[in-house]
C-alpha cells in the first residue's frame, strides 16, 4: 500500500517538477541571452555587461522607466485607498453593484476596458491622452485586486471586535484606525505592492490610453520588438523582473495569505 | 515628499520655458547631425516623437494628440489633415528657400498651391532583390508579375516577403491587374485580393520592418518594399561582405510614390519655429543629410550638389522623367472605403 | 406620557439615529470607490454601447450626434452591427477565438491539476511556498513573458533547430515553430497556466482527506478514487479556473501579434486595427459589444455549471 502511494507520489512530483520547469525555463533564458555577448537571442557566446551600458545610456529607455514608476506609484496609492474602501464596504454591507464593478475589470479582457476608457477621455473628457490619462486607467483595474485582497484579509477576522469597539463608545473612524487598519495592514501593503506591480507590468490598457509623449517600460519593449529586436530588451525585461520578483516577495512575506481566492 | 513633488513641478515649468520645437517625425526620417545643427543655429531645443505608419500617425491625432509644431505626412494623410482644417496656412514670406523645390514636385492635387504644404523626401514602393540569386532563377525582375504570378513564385517559395500594410499591398495588386492604384471599384479590389490569396502560400511574410535585415543575410530574395530600405540593405550586404548585392527595379506596370510633406500642425505652439525649421530644411545641405544617410529621394533641387553620386544616379531613387509618369501617388479613401478595405485586408490575411 | 412609552420613544429615536448613522457610514466607505468606478468604468462601457450605434467620422473616430448641416451625416442607426453581419468572415473569427480559448482552458486544465494536486496534498509549510513559485512569473511583464517564447521559438534556438535536425534525417521540410497557431497556442498556454493552478489548489485544498480514505476502503483504485471523488468534488474550482483562463485569452490580441503567423488573428486583433489603424470606431465598438456579450454568456454558463456542481457535490 505504501509502496503504491510512494510510486503514485513520484509520478505527480514529476509532473509538477515539468511544471515548473515549463514556468521558469522561458524566463531564465531571457535572463541569461541579457549577458550574451551576441546581438542574436541564439547561441551563447560569450558574458558581457554590454547591454546593460547601452540600457543605461537609452535616454528613451530611461524617459519609459521614470513614467512607469510615477505612474505606478500614483496609481498604486489611489488604488490602494479606494480598494481599501471598496473592501471593506463589500465585507460589511454586501453591496452586489459595488462588488460587480470592482470585480469586473480584474475578470473581463483587458481590450474591452482600455478600448471604452479610450472613447470616454476622447468623446465625453475631451481629455488628451498622457500620463493622466494612464493613471486614471491603473487605478481602474487595480481596485479590485486591492479590493479582494482586503476583503479576504476582513473575513478573517472576528466581526465581534467592531461591535465590542462599538460598545465601548468608540466612533466609527476610531474603530478604523486602531482596530481595523492595524488588523489589516498587511493585506492592505500587500495589496499596494500588487497594485504597484500590476501597474509597472500592464500592456494592453496602457496601450490604448497613453496617447503619444507618455511612454512606459512594456509599451518601450513592445516597440522595440515589432521594430528592431536586440538583447537590450533582455536587459531591461531582466531589470523589470528583479523588481517585480522583489515586490511580490516582499508582499507574499507580509500577508502569505492574501494568494487565498474564495472560490 | 513634497519637497520632490515641488522639484518636479520647477522641472517642468523650466522645459517649457526653453524654446522647444515638437516635431512629429517617421522612425529613421532625420539625420541626428541635421537635428543638432538646427538646435544651435535656432538656440532651441527639438524634441522628437515618432511614427511608423500614416494610419498610426492619423489615429493618434484623431485620439486627441495635441502639441506638435511640424507633422510629416505622406500625400494621402496630408489629404486628409487638410479636408479636417488640421493645419496652418504657411507663411511663405518667411521661406525663401522654397525655390529649391524641383517644381515637378510642387502643386499636388492634394494641396494645389502648396497652401499647407512643402515638400520634404519621398520614396518609391517597388521591387528589391538579391540579384545573384534571381538572375540563376532566371525570373523577370521587371514586373509585379514575380511577386504574384505562382508560375515564378514557385521558384521562389519561401523566399518572399510582401509589405504588411493595405494600401501598399492592394495597389501593388491592382498595378498588376492593369488598374489604377486608388482603383476604388469594389470588383476590382475583390480581383485584386483574389491575386493575393492565390500567391500568399508562397509568400514567407508579410513584413513591414525587419524585411531588410532578411534580405542583407540572404533568408529572403525578393521582397516588396521602400526604395530607400533596399538602398540600405545593400550597403549592409556590401559592408557585411556577402557574395551578392542588392538590386532595386521599379515595375513596367508602374509603383506608388509618396511624397512626405512638412506641414504646420494647428495645436502646435510654436509656429514661428516650427516656419524656421522649415526653411533650414529647404537649404539644399541640410536636406541632402537624409537621402546621404537612408537613400531617401530628394524634390530639392539644391540638394543634388551634396548628395553622394552613387545615390544620385540610382534609377530607382531618383527616376527620370519618364519612370515618373508611371509612378501614382496614393489618395485618401473616405470612410465606406476605409471600412470596405479593412474587411478585405481581414479576408486577406484569413483566407 | 407614561414611562414605558417614553423608554420607548427615546430607544426608537436611539435606533433611528444609529440606523442613520449606519447608512451615513456605509455611504462614507462605499461612496469614493463606487463613484470612482461609475464615471472610469461604467460611464465608458455605456459610451462603447452607444458608440456601436453611430456612423463613423469622415476622417475616422465617431461622426457627430447631432449636427445642424444636413450634408453631416449624423445620428444613431444600426449600420455597424449590419456590416457585422453582412459577411460571415466577422463570425468567423469570433468561432476562432472561442476554440483557441477553448483549446488553451483545456490545456490549461492538463497542465495545472496535477500541479495543484500535488500543492494541495503537500505540507501545510512547502504549500505557501510552492504556491509563491507558481505566482511569481505571473509578476513579470507580459510583454516579457511573450519575448521569451520569441527567443525560445525562433528559428536560431536550439528546439527549432533539433527538430528541423531531426525532420531533415526524416527527408521532412523544417517546421516553422515561431509565427505559427502552435507559438501562439503555448504562449497563451503560458500566460494563463496561474490563473487555473490558483483556483483549482484553493479548492482541493478543502477535500477532506478521510473521503478518499473512506473510498479506498470500499476497495476503489486509484484512478477511480480521482475520478469518482477529487474530479467531481474540484468542479467549482476547475469551472472557475476556466472562466478565468478563457475569458481574458478571448480578448487576446498582442499573442497573435507578435507570435502569431498572417492568419491567426483573433477578435482582440480586429478591434485594435479598428481604434488604431482603420480609425472606424463604431465598428471597433460593435466587435467589444459583440465579445462583451460573448464574455456574459461564457460568465452566466460557468456560473450555472459551477452552482449545479455544487448541488451534486
Amino acid at each position: 500500500m505504501r509502496r503504491h502511494a510512494r510510486r503514485r507520489g513520484l509520478a505527480l512530483w514529476l509532473g509538477a517538477l515539468a511544471a515548473y520547469a515549463f514556468l521558469y525555463l522561458p524566463l531564465l533564458i531571457v535572463v541569461a541571452y541579457s549577458f550574451n555577448d551576441s546581438r542574436l537571442n541564439a547561441e551563447w557566446v560569450g558574458f558581457t555587461w554590454h547591454w546593460y551600458d547601452v540600457l543605461v545610456h537609452d535616454r528613451e529607455m530611461l524617459a519609459a522607466a521614470g513614467n512607469s514608476i510615477l505612474i505606478a506609484t500614483a496609481a498604486s496609492l489611489a488604488a490602494t485607498v479606494l480598494g481599501t474602501m471598496a473592501g471593506l464596504a463589500m465585507h460589511r454591507y454586501g453591496m452586489k453593484v459595488l462588488t460587480f464593478m470592482v470585480i469586473t475589470p480584474v475578470a473581463m479582457p483587458e481590450i474591452l476596458l482600455g478600448v471604452s476608457l479610450l472613447l470616454f477621455f476622447i468623446q465625453v473628457l475631451n481629455l488628451t491622452l498622457g500620463m493622466i490619462s494612464v493613471i486614471l486607467a491603473h487605478i481602474t483595474f487595480s481596485i479590485g485586486f486591492v479590493a479582494i485582497v482586503v476583503r479576504t484579509s476582513l473575513g478573517g477576522l472576528d466581526d465581534h471586535m467592531f461591535e465590542a469597539a462599538r460598545d465601548l463608545g468608540a466612533s466609527p473612524w476610531k474603530t478604523f484606525r486602531y482596530i481595523t487598519l492595524p488588523l489589516i495592514l498587511p493585506a492592505v501593503i500587500a495589496g499596494a505592492l500588487m497594485a504597484f506591480t500590476l501597474s509597472l507590468d500592464d500592456f494592453v490598457i496602457t496601450f490604448f490610453t497613453a496617447g503619444v509623449g507618455v511612454t512606459t517600460l512594456p509599451l518601450r519593449i513592445y516597440s522595440m520588438i515589432k521594430i528592431a529586436v536586440t538583447p537590450e530588451v533582455n536587459a531591461v525585461s531582466t531589470l523589470l523582473l528583479l523588481l517585480t520578483l522583489t515586490i511580490m516577495m516582499a508582499a507574499s512575506r507580509i500577508a502569505p495569505n492574501a494568494l487565498h481566492w474564495r472560490t | 515628499m513634497r519637497a520632490l513633488l515641488l522639484s518636479l513641478l520647477l522641472l517642468n515649468c523650466n522645459a517649457r520655458a526653453e524654446d522647444v520645437l515638437h516635431l512629429y517625425n517617421w522612425n529613421n526620417y532625420i539625420s541626428d547631425e541635421t537635428v543638432a545643427r538646427f538646435e544651435k543655429q535656432c538656440g532651441c531645443r527639438v524634441d522628437q516623437d515618432y511614427y511608423s505608419d500614416n494610419e498610426e500617425m492619423l489615429a493618434k491625432l484623431a485620439a486627441g494628440a495635441k502639441g506638435y509644431d511640424i507633422i510629416v505626412p505622406t500625400g494621402n494623410a496630408l489629404e486628409s489633415l487638410i479636408r479636417q482644417h488640421a493645419l496652418r496656412p504657411l507663411d511663405k514670406s518667411r521661406l525663401p528657400n522654397l525655390k529649391n523645390i524641383n517644381p515637378a514636385y510642387l502643386n499636388t492635387p492634394f494641396d494645389p498651391g502648396n497652401r499647407y504644404s512643402v515638400p520634404y523626401a519621398y520614396t518609391l514602393t517597388l521591387i528589391g532583390y538579391n540579384a545573384e540569386e534571381l538572375q540563376q532563377l532566371g525570373l523577370p525582375t521587371d514586373t509585379w508579375a514575380v511577386i504574384f504570378d505562382p508560375g515564378y513564385l514557385e521558384k521562389v517559395k519561401g523566399r518572399v516577403t510582401v509589405l504588411d500594410s493595405p494600401r501598399e499591398l492592394m495597389a501593388a495588386a491592382l498595378k498588376y491587374l492593369g488598374y489604377s492604384a486608388n482603383d476604388t471599384d469594389e470588383t476590382h479590389w475583390r480581383q485584386a485580393r483574389d491575386v493575393i490569396v492565390r500567391a500568399k502560400p508562397y509568400w514567407a511574410a508579410f513584413n513591414a520592418s525587419s524585411y531588410i535585415k532578411e534580405l542583407t543575410v540572404g533568408n529572403i530574395w525578393l521582397v516588396h518594399g521602400y526604395s530607400n530600405d533596399i538602398f540600405q540593405a545593400n550597403l549592409d550586404a556590401r559592408k557585411a561582405g556577402r557574395n551578392f548585392h542588392i538590386a532595386a527595379s521599379i515595375p513596367k506596370e508602374g509603383a506608388v510614390l509618396s511624397l512626405d510633406s512638412m506641414v504646420l500642425h494647428k495645436s502646435g505652439p510654436r509656429p514661428d519655429l516650427a516656419l524656421k525649421f522649415i526653411n533650414f530644411m529647404l537649404e539644399g545641405r541640410n536636406s541632402a543629410e537624409l537621402t546621404n544617410l537612408i537613400g531617401s529621394g530628394n524634390p530639392n533641387m539644391d540638394a543634388l550638389q551634396y548628395i553622394e553620386p552613387e545615390i544620385a544616379h540610382n534609377p530607382s531613387i531618383f527616376p527620370d522623367a519618364k519612370t515618373l509618369a508611371r509612378l501614382e501617388m496614393l489618395h485618401d479613401l473616405d470612410r465606406n472605403q476605409r471600412r470596405v478595405l479593412s474587411r478585405v485586408w481581414t479576408e486577406i490575411k484569413l483566407y | 406620557m407614561s414611562r414605558k412609552a417614553f423608554i420607548y420613544l427615546r430607544t426608537a429615536r436611539r435606533a433611528k439615529r444609529l440606523a442613520a448613522e449606519a447608512t451615513v457610514q456605509k455611504w462614507v466607505v462605499s461612496g469614493p470607490p463606487l463613484l470612482f468606478l461609475l464615471v472610469f468604468f461604467a460611464a465608458p462601457g455605456l459610451i462603447m454601447v452607444l458608440a456601436s450605434f453611430r456612423y463613423p467620422g469622415e476622417f475616422g473616430g465617431l461622426a457627430p450626434l447631432y449636427s445642424s448641416d444636413p450634408k453631416v451625416l449624423h445620428g444613431l442607426a444600426l449600420e455597424t452591427y449590419g456590416f457585422f453581419f453582412s459577411d460571415f468572415i466577422y463570425t468567423e473569427i469570433f468561432i476562432k477565438s472561442f476554440l483557441v480559448a477553448l483549446a488553451t482552458t483545456l490545456i490549461c486544465l492538463t497542465l495545472a491539476y496535477p500541479l495543484a494536486l500535488l500543492i494541495a496534498r503537500s505540507e501545510k509549510k512547502k504549500r505557501d511556498l510552492m504556491v509563491l513559485l507558481v505566482v511569481l512569473p505571473f509578476a513579470s511583464s507580459f510583454l516579457v513573458r511573450i519575448y521569451a517564447w520569441m527567443i525560445l521559438l525562433g528559428p536560431q534556438a536550439a528546439l527549432s533547430r533539433t527538430l528541423s535536425g531531426i525532420l531533415q534525417l526524416l527527408g521532412l521540410a523544417p517546421v516553422h515553430l515561431l509565427f505559427s497557431p502552435f507559438a501562439v497556442l503555448v504562449a497563451l498556454v503560458y500566460v494563463h497556466l496561474p490563473f487555473m493552478v490558483l483556483p483549482l489548489y484553493t479548492n482541493l485544498e478543502k477535500h477532506d482527506p478521510a473521503l478518499l480514505d473512506a473510498a479506498q476502503d470500499l476497495g476503489a483504485s486509484a484512478w477511480q478514487r480521482f475520478w469518482r471523488v477529487t474530479f467531481p468534488l474540484s468542479l467549482p474550482g476547475v469551472f472557475s479556473g476556466s472562466a478565468l483562463v478563457f475569458i481574458p485569452v478571448l480578448g487576446m490580441f498582442a499573442i497573435p501579434e507578435l507570435l502569431g503567423g498572417t492568419g491567426d488573428i483573433l477578435i482582440g486583433n480586429l478591434i485594435k486595427e479598428q481604434f488604431l489603424v482603420t480609425r472606424d470606431w463604431p465598428f471597433g465598438s460593435t466587435l467589444s459589444i459583440m465579445l462583451t456579450l460573448s464574455v456574459l454568456a461564457c460568465a452566466w454558463f460557468a456560473a450555472k455549471l459551477g452552482s449545479r456542481s455544487r448541488h451534486h457535490a
